[in-house]
């Protein structure tokens, strides 16, 4: 933990210096307004819209490094605007839902989303989740570059996986799953130390970005995703890459 | 029975008495009448009055058609043995008559009788009596003997010898100076009665019991819809506002269900319109609050930056309170997600004591006392981790505000009894002044607050966090409630127990 508090830290002074681009998307002004102003206080740049079509189209000329969304939006919703910038981008996102306990999470996380937030939040929770989010990987303690499974091929230095030689998309929350998996192969990772280690969340993480996350990864990383050969659970232990 | 009648009459059987029949017929009264004497002071219960109006019912008809067939069966079978009785005497005493004008010895008139096929006769010839068998003149009772010996009528009685029915038929034969007696035992016909009353009585009894089933079903059958609007009335009580009767085709009761469909959606429409007023309020409050502590935050770091300790103290007093608004309007939010039914718990296995460390780790009381018994180790829960997170954290909480001194928290299997169901205590206890019995239910309620003398004034407490305890751990299947301190030592200590299961060592 003391280490990775120290790798946020050291990111969170790169990021002033190049200050970080976050795109924030709220209809209510006064909770917008607030939102950046928080954010700002953070040392990093925040764009604004209003809507989800706002949204949209201001990723598309200007490609944010954190989008944040609020679920309830008027004409389309948030799971839209996530699905929408899922297509082009890898760049995480956040989701702001209502409340913590319906099916609204796990849709937004299927729509693409790599953390949530209920509303309301304190602002020092989503600048830790952002924060969170932008860790970079760190280098492999085996000094390996490459790691081989199979017909799967993970070049952590790169941010690139290969199957079958051919790259896969994934998003940076996904690859940063397969990574921390992929770095220890054939060993039984529990929710919580994924949470830990991906998320940076504490034992009371909700396990549901995990099981999530898996079953995104695994419709890309595998041949058939009802029958993982990789990312294979373990019944009450949690996953393990082999 | 020792009446002697002339000969033809038939109806003489009738007076071969009901004998099987009246031991039943008195206890049967005297059963109804015990019976009527148990519950004559009582309203019997709907239930009962189906159910003894059934039973009674099926023993009446039971008791009388058994009676009836009894009846029946016993005149049809003494008629009928009667007359052969009759006609047998008849029969022999002629041939006997022809026999007796050859003056034959008492031997000869005996073997006669013995061919005839008859067993128990006795002949009277001029004054001297000779019995073909066993029975003599000492069994004829001296009223038949004067109506065949001197009134010269033909007759038969019934008579009993050593206990045994017998229909004696005396004939006088005047022209030989005779008179001939003929015995014939009842004692077969009077074992088939018996048989036959016996298994009336049985069917008597079988019909009453199956009344008494019917009545039972019938009863349960006819209450039931009454019994399910009771049902429905405890679970509209109980906070199941959609529970509704069946609807039903029978008049009698659709009226009974409509209006109790109507009356629970009434209810449940105006619950729900309490509930949702309660949770629009909370979503409105939600956004203006994000700004506030959006804002807040802001200014918070810049607090260094404040001009005075003046606006420093404004600020931390404004930072404060938006944070307790927050948790406030959290916690309402909840509350009407509870009484909307709209909380679905997301349960994983959790490592009890692990669990409990955690929790404790991120409340307001991170170095509260934690202990574990030996099997609490072991104990393994299914909850809600971040649901039951805030139910410890409440507790602490609680225990902050309202105790002083050391705040401890034990973690152990259920005491003492037995527990087949497997149940883990959490116990939090603090040192203050303790909850005094007659709070002890009301601090679970909403807004309750502590105001007994020794406590705290509290500037902080929630109002809501023992509500929410109370509805989270239920969601669990588990139970909370506030007990005195175990070491005497004056103080409260607040006890969750959730279904457990211990895992292997």
């Amino acid at each position: 933990m003391a280490s990775m508090a120290l790798l946020g830290t050291r990111h969170r002074a790169s990021c002033k210096a190049m200050s970080t681009h976050i795109l924030t998307v709220e209809d209510d002004e006064r909770i917008r307004s607030a939102v950046k102003l928080a954010l700002e206080d953070e040392g990093w740049t925040v764009e604004e819209a209003a809507t989800g079509e706002d949204a949209i189209e201001a990723f598309r000329r200007h490609p944010a490094e954190v989008v944040l969304i609020d679920i309830m939006l008027p004409g389309i919703d948030g799971f839209e605007v996530c699905r929408s910038i899922r297509k082009t981008s890898d760049v995480p996102i956040v989701m702001v839902t209502a409340r913590a306990d319906t099916h609204d999470i796990v849709a937004g996380l299927e729509a693409g989303a790599d953390d949530y937030l209920t509303k309301p939040f304190q602002p020092k929770e989503l600048s830790a989740r952002i924060r969170a989010l932008l860790r970079r990987i760190k280098p492999t303690p085996s000094g390996h570059s490459k790691l081989l499974f199979d017909d799967l091929e993970i070049i952590p230095e790169e941010g690139k996986v290969l199957r079958d030689g051919e790259e896969l998309h994934l998003t940076k929350t996904e690859f940063r799953l397969l990574v921390e998996l992929g770095q220890n192969p054939g060993r039984v990772f529990s929710r919580e130390a994924l949470l830990d280690k991906v998320w940076g969340y504490g034992y009371f993480g909700d396990g549901r970005l995990v099981d999530v996350h898996v079953r995104r990864l695994r419709t890309k990383v595998e041949h058939d995703a009802a029958n993982p050969r990789h990312v294979v659970t373990v019944r009450g232990l949690g996953y393990r890459l082999q | 029975m020792s009446d002697v009648d002339d000969v033809p009459p038939v109806d003489v059987t009738a007076q071969l008495p009901v004998v099987m029949l009246r031991p039943v017929r008195l206890s049967w009264r005297r059963r109804l009448s015990r019976l009527w004497i148990r519950l004559r002071p009582q309203k019997p219960a709907l239930r009962r009055r189906i159910f003894l109006t059934f039973s009674l019912g099926s023993f009446a008809l039971s008791a009388f058609l058994a009676a009836a067939t009894y009846s029946f069966a016993q005149n049809s079978l003494l008629r009928q043995r009667d007359h052969s009785a009759i006609d047998q005497a008849y029969r022999n005493a002629r041939a006997l008559q022809g026999d007796l004008a050859s003056q034959p010895t008492a031997s000869q008139i005996t073997n006669r009788l013995h061919n005839f096929g008859v067993t128990q006769a006795v002949v009277e010839v001029q004054g001297q009596w000779i019995a073909v068998l066993t029975f003599g003149r000492a069994e004829i009772p001296t009223a038949l003997q004067t109506r065949v010996l001197h009134d010269l009528v033909a007759s038969r009685m019934v008579v009993s010898i050593h206990g045994e029915p017998q229909i004696l038929v005396g004939i006088p034969l005047p022209e030989q100076n005779a008179a001939y007696f003929e015995f014939s035992s009842l004692a077969e016909v009077q074992s088939t009665l018996s048989g036959v009353g016996r298994s009336l009585l049985a069917a008597a009894i079988v019909t009453t019991g199956i009344g008494m089933l019917l009545g039972a079903l019938a009863s349960r059958r006819a209450v039931r819809p009454l019994a399910e609007a009771a049902q429905a009335a405890k679970a509209i009580a109980g906070g199941r506002l959609d529970t509704r009767l069946e609807p039903t085709d029978d008049p009698d009761l659709r009226l009974l269900a409509i209006s109790f469909n109507d009356m629970a959606a009434a209810l449940q429409a105006r619950v729900e319109r309490d509930a949702r007023f309660a949770s629009d309020v909370s979503h409105e409050l939600r956004s203006p609050l994000m700004t506030l502590s959006a804002s807040a935050e802001v200014l918070s770091s810049r607090r260094e930056e404040l001009p005075d300790e003046k606006s420093r103290a404004a600020l931390d007093l404004l930072v404060g309170d938006v944070t307790r608004f927050q948790g406030l309007v959290e916690d309402l939010l909840e509350i009407s997600r509870f009484d909307a039914g709209a909380i679905r718990l997301n349960r994983e296995d959790l490592v009890l004591a692990e669990f409990v460390r955690q929790a404790v780790a991120v409340s307001s009381v991170p170095d509260a006392t934690i202990r574990v018994s030996d099997r609490g180790e072991a104990l393994v829960i299914a909850g809600d981790k971040r649901r039951l997170a805030r139910v410890v954290a409440n507790l602490l909480d609680n225990a902050r505000f309202y105790g002083s001194g050391e705040i401890s928290i034990d973690v152990s299997e259920v005491a003492g009894e037995t527990d087949p169901l497997g149940h883990a205590w959490i116990a939090v206890e603090d040192h203050g002044a303790g909850v005094p019995m007659e709070e002890r239910s009301l601090v679970f309620e909403r807004f309750a607050r502590g105001g007994s003398a020794g406590r705290r004034s509290l500037s902080e407490g929630a109002g809501l966090g023992l509500a929410l305890v109370d509805e989270d751990v239920r969601m669990h299947g588990g139970r909370v409630w506030v007990e005195d301190r175990r070491d005497g030592e004056s103080g409260a200590r607040f006890v969750i127990e959730l279904p457990a299961e211990e895992v292997g060592v």
